[in-house]
């Protein structure tokens, strides 16, 4: 190599050098170091469709589509959440429960549930709904969220024929709900909406029978079948993973705006909900966020719909963070409250005074909670047992 | 060429071989750490190490036909290597949360690409360094000895492993290991490239450059392990790992190699460990604690025993942990630092209860804790009436086909030793082996003995109802197969629970790895086949007794370094030896490759006594043994080949894509889905393949 060959390759050895390492060098030196956590990794984690993937025969635990519409080249766009799958003849949806077969849609949830438990309606969370009755739970596989942190992510990723299964068509789950002594049939632990036709058939049976319908979802549903549940919903637990739409894609691949719709119209519609918001660290543990959070509700829902902050365990995939510091959940219980919710919930810390209801007007202990258990009760026929002032829910 | 002497080249070689070891001993425990590894991520590092290494060893060739090799060239090169390596820490830090969503733990695939793009340009140019390094000195000799450039190179990397085993990871952070590392590279580098002028300013430089860089890693270091809001006010690393507490708000939580593990505020899973088999004993005397769960110490003490052994292999963890508060001192308590499957064979105590409180048997050194050995010395040592418990990852709703597999394998093989076994579904799942009745009415027991748990009290009749708890046992398949040292049946079903995780397969990747090999070994000559053979055997058996080691005496991560440092050691004398005999070099690579199947059968004959009986020096003196015999191979293989540059890089591309591929399907296939003692035969058949060859060519 001649002198100044050489002088040129030296030259762009080490500029090359300096140009590769910069990025990473120049992370390391940033104040406070580290990559901030929303600007981390992908920014959008939502599902896709699944080409040619539908199973070639239907089976017994399969039903036409509650809500549809036939589209050209037999194509079927589902209607009932706001993914709003468009599926060729052979695909299935986002959720993995849904198919177009001949250019009709159906689900293959349909009384096949992976998942049945009777639970204590306290673990919902539903606090202000018949507390100390139970809740036979049922679940089919499949989400229209992909969360990171997924506690149920065997069945909620995971297609019907994937999963280990019951066969209790809807009369069946009527009658051992009643068997079980429970006072409520809980559709929960995956996401209800994308059995939609199972859940809403069964529901129905449910309402007929003297059962409540309790309605456990990332609540991600178009108004149209929403509206058809709410006719025959007892309560339900709506999660807000957060306020907002870039973390709801990167977390949990979804949208928060159709999650908002979906609890003005519960509101609207007089069904009694409860929302959850989960505390993931330097995710959803902004202040200001949580502020702005509270005040839509105040703005939207009102003051009265009780709010649940629980604390984030490492889960799933999120599964290299800190849980949430208990002073945390404190701090936004506080703000929520002096944003004008009355009553709010701090879960997941085992006995806690967070978890206890007091009165919004006289400031009294009306339940205690020590995890499941309620040793104290003084509401009496749906008011304050001190002051008499009413307090939201169902309570009998 | 340097006033004609070669030495300068040579110091190169040398240098580069330091830096390469030392820095390929620091990445393994940099990527354990970034991807709270299992065994994949060890076999990953070590193929795409040796696979780009020899990638970069053809590239020198192709680039040495083309323009004369120099030594100023060299010299650029090494001052880029010594450059590199710093930048190299900062990527595979830094890019993690670029590349992948912070807090997320990541799958197959991506794990392998990251691995694999992050290390690329600093191991094609390791790879790069050692053939070129032969094409200067032949530029100015010709017909230098590749088998001296061979010998000088293993010279380097033995000096390396020595000193990371026994110097750098006792003493200095990782960085600080790379800065003094790469400056005996950076030194010569700056001799070499400026042979023309050493102050010309594009030198100077690059040199300069080189340096910056070095010494910024050691600024940085700490800085580029921050990540998230949480503030980390404690890093270290241990022998035995990376140990970082991080501080959010009022709670500590101790990261080990990148993974929470203990916490100040985790009642519920402390309440789980020591209530459900301490309910079950009359009186609490005497307690062993395999590791800890945060808190657990307080749940202790509510029973007032009057001993309680906690063993926890890294003293440096035992210390953070009380140190922030994550355990707290009670009356009785003795620390005691070892292995525990060491602590249970050496102590005359006997126990009450034995709590593991291990994570799940995702790699070989959870794995020993949860075999049939291990299951029965812990029944040894338990006193009449005793308890032995562990606990699982639990479920929620549904039992997911890999979870009901690995509890199934978990009470086959405790059942073996306990009467009775019961599994109650908390927030883990937690297993009670005694010979004596299990009551599974645990807050019933509490209320009995006056003792006060808060989460016990308040969820387990919700959450572990008598249903719950007879669903969960009825699940599991009776007549599994229990689960061995050596045959890790867990671990296999770990795999799948992960590849399931990601919604992904090795298929791909496999069929992708067999296709490209057999291309490439369809076109070596039978002398390369031979050194490919040596190269996969070699690793493979490094990886044997890297696993053999974690299996049976459960320390790797402290003695990696100094097993690595064997099998670099062995391949100089070896060299040496083989450049003696290389006038005969198909009689030394049959008789090597008799040796090298000899030496596999006396360590599988070994290991099927009892691996754990073994001394260390017996794994070190078959690392060295076998590195010997490779070593002597080399030579004999470059006699074969042909003198020429296009022959050298062909030997050296050889073996180390048979390296890459024996690290591979060793550590990936063979010993878990086979079991280690198949596959040691699978090695010791390949090399038979090689003889055979070999032994025909001689015929013909």
């Amino acid at each position: 190599m001649t002198r100044s060959g050489r002088r040129r390759f030296l030259k762009f050895g080490a500029l090359s050098l300096a140009a590769a390492s910069c990025p990473a060098a120049a992370r390391a030196f940033w104040p406070g170091g580290g990559q901030k956590a929303e600007t981390s990794g992908a920014a959008d984690i939502r599902g896709t469709i699944f080409k040619n993937d539908a199973p070639e025969s239907l089976g017994k635990w399969s039903k036409e589509g509650f809500l549809f519409e036939r589209l050209a080249d037999a194509k079927v766009v589902c209607g009932v959440c706001p993914n709003r799958c468009v599926l060729a003849p052979g695909d299935r949806s986002v959720c993995r429960s849904k198919v177009n077969r001949g250019g009709t849609l159906y689900t293959l949830a349909y009384g096949n549930p992976c998942a049945v438990n009777v639970d204590p309606i306290e673990k919902k969370p539903l606090f202000h709904f018949k507390p100390r009755t139970r809740a036979f739970t049922i679940a089919a596989t499949g989400c229209s969220f992909r969360c990171l942190n997924c506690q149920n992510w065997e069945i909620s990723q995971a297609r019907p024929h994937e999963v280990r299964h019951r066969e209790l068509f809807p009369p069946a789950v009527v009658r051992e709900a009643l068997r079980s002594g429970s006072a409520s049939v809980a559709y929960s632990y995956s996401e209800a909406t994308t059995y939609f036709e199972y859940m809403i058939d069964t529901a129905r049976l449910a309402r007929e029978a003297g059962l409540n319908n309790l309605w456990i979802s990332n609540g991600f549903i178009n108004r149209a079948p929403l509206l058809e549940l709410c006719k025959v919903l007892g309560a339900a637990n709506v999660n807000l993973k957060s306020f907002s739409d870039e973390i709801y894609r990167k977390l949990n691949g979804g949208r928060l705006q159709p999650v908002l719709n979906t609890f003005t119209t519960l509101h609207e519609q007089g069904v009694h909900f409860e929302m959850t918001n989960l505390v993931v660290p330097g995710y959803v543990d902004d202040p200001e966020m949580v502020k702005r959070m509270c005040g839509w509700i105040v703005a939207n829902l009102g003051p009265d719909h009780p709010l649940h902050f629980l604390r984030f365990f490492p889960l799933y995939k999120l599964d290299r963070l800190a849980p949430t510091p208990l002073s945390t959940l404190e701090q936004f219980r506080t703000l929520a409250m002096a944003e004008g919710i009355r009553y709010v919930y701090i879960g997941n810390i085992p006995n806690h005074e967070g978890a206890n209801t007091w009165c919004h007007n006289c400031k009294q202990l009306l339940v205690e909670r020590r995890g499941y258990a309620i040793p104290t009760f003084e509401i009496k026929g749906g008011s304050c047992g001190y002051c008499g002032t009413r307090i939201p829910g169902v309570w009998t | 060429m340097l006033s004609g002497s070669p030495r300068p080249i040579l110091l190169a070689v040398v240098a580069a071989g330091v830096s390469s070891v030392v820095t390929q001993l620091l990445l393994i425990r940099e990527f354990l750490a970034t991807f709270h590894g299992n065994e994949f991520v060890i076999a990953f590092i070590l193929f795409t190490w040796l696979l780009l290494g020899g990638t970069g060893a053809w590239l020198a060739k192709i680039v040495a036909d083309r323009r004369p090799a120099g030594a100023g060239a060299l010299g650029g090169l090494s001052l880029a290597l010594a450059g590199l390596t710093p930048a190299l820490f900062f990527a595979v830090r830094g890019l993690r949360d670029v590349f992948f969503i912070q807090g997320t733990s990541v799958g197959f695939y991506p794990t392998l690409a990251y691995i694999f793009g992050t290390l690329a340009p600093y191991c094609l140019l390791v790879g790069f360094l050692l053939p070129y390094s032969l094409f200067v000195l032949r530029a100015g000799r010709s017909g230098y000895s590749g088998a001296f450039v061979y010998m000088t190179d293993n010279l380097g990397d033995a000096a390396g492993g020595a000193l990371f085993a026994f110097a750098l990871v006792h003493l200095v952070t990782p960085l600080q290991a790379v800065l003094i590392a790469n400056l005996p590279l950076l030194g010569i580098g700056w001799y070499l490239a400026g042979s023309g002028s050493r102050f010309n300013p594009a030198t100077l430089i690059a040199a300069g450059a080189a340096l910056a860089l070095l010494v910024a890693g050691v600024f940085g270091e700490r800085q580029s392990l921050a990540t998230g809001a949480a503030q980390l006010v404690h890093y270290q690393e241990s022998r035995h790992g990376r140990i970082t507490v991080f501080k959010d708000r009022e709670q500590y939580t101790l990261f080990s190699d990148g993974a929470p593990v203990l916490s100040t505020q985790n009642q519920g899973v402390a309440e789980e460990a020591i209530h459900f088999p301490l309910s079950q004993l009359d009186d609490v005397d005497s307690l062993l604690l395999i590791s800890a769960v945060g808190g657990m110490l307080a749940e202790v003490e509510k029973y007032r025993p009057a001993r309680v052994d906690y063993v926890e292999l890294d003293p440096a963890m035992s210390t953070v942990e009380f140190s922030y508060g994550l355990l707290r001192t009670i009356p009785g308590l003795e620390i005691i630092n070892q292995d525990a499957r060491r602590w249970l064979r050496m102590t005359g105590r006997s126990y009450d209860a034995i709590i593991v409180n291990l994570r799940e048997p995702e790699t070989f050194q959870t794995n020993r804790f949860f075999t049939d050995r291990f299951f029965a010395l812990a029944k040894s040592r338990l006193a009449p009436g005793g308890i032995l418990s562990f606990s699982m990852e639990g479920f929620d709703s549904y039992l997911a086909e890999p979870q009901r597999r690995k509890l199934s394998i978990l009470k086959a093989t405790v059942g073996r030793h306990f009467r009775n076994v019961l599994l109650l579904p908390g927030q883990s799942t937690v297993f009670l082996c005694r010979d004596q009745p299990i009551d599974a009415d645990i807050p019933a027991r509490l209320r009995a003995k006056g003792i006060v748990a808060d989460y016990i009290s308040g969820y387990y009749e919700g959450d572990v109802t008598p249903e719950r708890i007879e669903r969960l046992n009825g699940l599991l398949v009776a007549g599994v197969a229990a689960n061995q040292d050596a045959s890790p049946r867990l671990m296999r079903v770990m795999f799948s629970q992960w590849f399931a995780k990601f919604d992904s397969s090795p298929v791909w990747f496999a069929t992708a790895l067999c296709v490209l090999t057999l291309l490439y070994v369809s076109r070596l000559r039978r002398a390369e086949f031979s050194l490919f053979t040596t190269g996969a055997t070699a690793m493979g058996a490094e990886v044997l007794v890297i696993f053999a080691f974690q299996i049976f005496l459960g320390y790797i991560y402290r003695e990696i370094g100094l097993i690595i440092t064997v099998f670099l050691a062995g391949l100089l004398p070896g060299a040496w030896l083989g450049n003696r005999l290389s006038g005969r070099g198909r009689s030394v690579l049959m008789g090597t490759d008799l040796l090298l199947m000899l030496l596999l059968a006396g360590f599988l004959l070994a290991l099927s006594q009892g691996g754990d009986r073994l001394p260390v020096s017996f794994y070190l003196v078959f690392g060295f043994a076998v590195s010997v015999a490779c070593g002597c191979q080399f030579p004999a293989a470059l006699q074969l080949g042909g003198a020429g540059n296009t022959a050298a890089a062909r030997v050296f591309s050889a073996d180390l894509v048979g390296a890459a591929c024996g690290t591979l399907v060793t550590s990936v296939v063979l010993i878990p889905w086979l079991g280690l003692f198949p596959a040691i035969l699978c090695l010791i058949s390949l090399k038979s393949v090689s003889f055979v060859l070999m032994a025909a060519t001689h015929d013909a």
